[in-house]
């Protein structure tokens, strides 16, 4: 299934993107460029603050991490130096989890990490802030069995699926810029190098390969065609979105 | 439950012997720390609550912490003597601290002539002493005491008090609200503190934290706000003793 | 953690004018509430409210815990609040303000000490095993109105709740799936709701439910707290400009009317929200609730 979002929904924050993906639902906000603290004031650069909230309780060293990785991915992508010294903070509350998740065996912050990506990127569009480029995110789950092939790989697998594949021996997070370019990898379990060059390329063709490259499943379809890469999914939210915003122009 | 209130009924006579409308003793001294811009000490029964207020003055961090263009900050800090309550114990510094610091802070920044100090902050210091009920009541009065004694402006005294209403259970009809609790009647009974401007009847503070029918809470705030107009005797009284000194 | 933005002196002039002319800036009544909409998920426990623009989501969850040495035939029962940036760029996580304090405590008032839910259903063995239900709330948009928001969120979801069955065996106790045994619904005593009444005028004008604009502009607040059998559960008067304490009373008898068109609406959406999970009449059948005695805690 493709992954469902809404745009700008929110009227306090200046951006803002609802993300609903395989059982998981994220809200994102982003407040910025804003008035930065004089403490975090950066003379030719603009601050990112990530703030990850976990759906229950109060945040643990798991958000700690995932913010770390959130902050060094999204600074990356961000245009920080034309807007120095300014603050842009993105705030992304867990919404709502798969009931499965904790019996996957798979470390939850991989399976919670390529959805949080995509939902910032969503409110960093949302909120006009300066990118350099986009971004997609997948997941690998590489199930245990004696013969790894590139069949056997779980692309952006739902709890369900895992559960099912059980026991996973290793699991892996891609996410791709725009041109293609690898920004970051977390991986998790044992494997061979050739396992993760297979994956990354599986990875890489789910994200952003140019036409006809291995759709996710059966029912995702972009913009009435089926067989999309994410990069596209990721171009029919916006262009939706300012098609809607620009209705009046259009209209007229 | 903690202890029986059925005496009550026997003998219209409270666990510590006082009438239904019977304030505790009360103490107040005013000028009791000669460094502080002004002080104050007040014991209501065993709550004994010291008061200091320092300012107006420039805030810690001066610029960002002082008040605004038109008016000044009053910042509020209660602290709780170790030996304050029954047992021995550190209090951090919790929510039910800040709500009372909140509702202080509040309360005096509507009260005082804050437009006459721009920029700077009145800040208020409470240590609690000893903790026998009313905490709130006797803090709110320890401070207007000390405020008039630093001299800083303000309309009205601001004063309050403890009101409860004596019946248990919602069937009973002997709904005798009494006036200013100590720490076990407050355990047992609803009750609220009521904190009005001097003469008038207007309720300035207004706290509740117990279930009551909605019938009750008029019985309670009328006992209260009369608890409060003899309480602003008493703290008039203090205050012009004190003033008899120097004429 | 940047400064909440201040209304201008010219907003804050205009609403003042306004309301001496009996205006509000969008129209409404002075003692009418924004629209309320209030939606629950897929998840039991999960309630999303949304007032006007403010919009809060309430999540209950359950874990099994020991009790508290001085309490052992009680559950445990916390609710949790804290402010995230998103609400608004003023909160700062971890450093509550004092808008948070005040909202937890009263929910803490509100709901906990005024034993909205009954703690001791909680216990499963006393003194050794309990039910520590917590509720998260979190503010997603924030328009004022945050305290009311806030309270009806956290019923909302008490009230839609199920916690898993357990199966005691003398000093053994099992946790059942839900696929194992149908959850069992919270037992909730009575429903306490909050309205907060802002005051204007040196509190000789009072209105209902006010937006963020009216919340910064007002001369104080009055959050009323109580259930729809007419007992006040909460009152707190925070400062501000002093009131006549006639005033209070007609607050009230207000807030009881107010209480019970928001209670009449929780319901409605429960009714319905149940309608829709038992969309094939199967579940009454399957489900033993309706003569399932009332469980004892145990011990």
């Amino acid at each position: 299934m493709a992954p469902e979002a809404i745009l700008s929904h929110l009227h306090r924050a200046d951006g803002s993107a609802t993300y609903t993906h395989n059982g998981y639902c994220i809200i994102g906000a982003v407040n910025g460029p804003i008035e930065v603290l004089r403490r975090d004031e950066m003379p030719e650069e603009a601050t990112v603050e990530v703030n990850v909230r976990p759906a229950v309780g109060v945040g643990s060293p798991k958000e700690r991490h995932l913010e770390t990785l959130l902050h060094s991915t999204l600074r990356s992508i961000i245009l920080t130096r034309s807007i120095p010294r300014t603050l842009v903070q993105i705030t992304l509350q867990v919404r709502s989890l798969p009931d499965e998740e904790s019996s996957t065996g798979v470390s939850p912050s991989l399976l919670l990490l390529p959805h949080l990506l995509h939902t910032s990127l969503l409110a960093l569009l949302s909120a006009s802030i300066p990118l350099s480029t986009t971004l997609t995110a997948v997941l690998i789950a590489l199930p245990s069995t004696n013969t790894a092939t590139a069949s056997t790989q779980l692309l952006s697998p739902t709890a369900q699926e895992l559960l099912r594949a059980k026991p996973i021996r290793s699991a892996h997070v891609f996410a791709f810029s725009g041109e293609g370019k690898l920004l970051l990898n977390e991986s998790d379990g044992t494997f061979s190098y050739e396992e993760w060059d297979e994956a990354a390329e599986a990875a890489q063709e789910v994200c952003c390969k140019e036409d006809g490259g291995v759709g996710l499943g059966e029912g995702m379809e972009v913009d009435g065609r089926e067989g999309q890469n994410l990069d596209d999914w990721l171009r029919s939210v916006v262009r939706t979105k300012v098609g809607h915003e620009q209705r009046w122009k259009s209209t007229s | 439950m903690p202890l029986d209130t059925s005496t009550y009924s026997l003998a219209l006579l409270r666990l510590d012997g006082r009438r239904w409308n019977e304030l505790r003793n009360i103490h107040a001294q005013i000028s009791t720390q000669a460094a502080a811009d002004g002080s104050s000490y007040l014991e209501m029964g065993n709550t004994k609550v010291l008061c200091t207020v320092t300012g107006p003055a420039e805030g810690r961090q001066s610029g960002q912490r002082g008040g605004k263009d038109n008016e000044a900050k009053v910042e509020v800090e209660i602290g709780f003597a170790g030996f304050s309550g029954l047992e021995r114990r550190k209090r951090k510094n919790d929510k039910r601290t800040s709500e009372m610091q909140h509702t202080l802070e509040t309360a005096y920044s509507s009260l005082l002539l804050t437009h006459l100090y721009p920029h700077s902050t009145i800040t208020l210091n409470i240590h609690i002493l000893s903790q026998d009920g009313s905490l709130l009541a006797a803090c709110i009065n320890a401070a207007t005491l000390a405020l008039i004694d630093a001299g800083i402006p303000m309309t009205d005294y601001l004063v309050a008090c403890t009101a409860a209403s004596s019946a248990t259970s919602a069937e009973s009809d002997n709904s005798d609200p009494l006036l200013d609790l100590n720490n076990l009647e407050e355990q047992e009974l609803s009750f609220l503190t009521v904190g009005t401007l001097g003469r008038s009847d207007r309720v300035s503070v207004l706290i509740m934290e117990t279930r009551v029918r909605m019938e009750r809470v008029e019985g309670m705030l009328a006992v209260g706000i009369d608890g409060c107009k003899r309480m602003r005797e008493i703290l008039d009284r203090v205050v012009k003793e004190y003033g008899q000194r120097f004429s | 953690m940047p400064q909440e933005a201040q209304i201008s002196v010219n907003e804050r002039a205009f609403i003042q004018d306004a309301l001496k002319e009996q205006l509000r800036l969008d129209g409404r009544a002075f003692d009418a509430f924004r629209p309320l909409e209030l939606t629950f998920g897929d998840e039991y426990g999960v309630a999303d409210v949304q007032l006007g623009k403010t919009r809060v989501i309430a999540r209950i969850s359950v874990d099994v815990t020991t009790p508290l040495p001085e309490r052992k035939f009680d559950g445990v029962f916390q609710i949790i609040t804290e402010f995230s940036p998103m609400a608004s760029p003023a909160f700062e996580v971890g450093r509550p303000t004092n808008a948070e304090v005040v909202l937890s405590r009263i929910l803490e008032k509100a709901i906990r000490r005024s034993n909205a839910l009954d703690t001791e259903s909680l216990c499963i063995i006393a003194g050794l095993k309990c039910f520590a239900l917590r509720a998260d709330v979190h503010v997603i948009d924030h328009d004022g109105g945050l305290i009311d928001a806030s309270c009806i969120a956290v019923m909302a979801a008490l009230q839609h709740f199920r916690r898993p069955d357990v199966l005691v065996e003398g000093e053994k106790a099992t946790v059942l799936s839900i696929r194992e045994r149908d959850p069992i619904p919270l037992s909730i005593l009575h429903q306490p709701l909050c309205v907060t009444f802002s005051y204007f005028e040196e509190g000789e004008l009072f209105l209902v439910d006010s937006n963020l604009a009216e919340e910064q502009v007002r001369d104080g607040e009055v959050i009323i707290t109580m259930n729809r059998h007419g007992e006040v559960c909460q009152i707190a008067k925070y400062g501000g400009a002093p009131v006549e304490p006639y005033a209070l009373f007609n607050l009230t008898s207000l807030a009881l009317q107010k209480v019970k068109e928001m209670s009449k609406f929780i319901q409605e959406r429960l009714d319905e929200d149940a309608k829709r999970r038992n969309a094939g009449g199967l579940l009454a059948e399957l489900s033993a609730e309706n003569d399932r005695p009332f469980d004892r805690p145990v011990g």
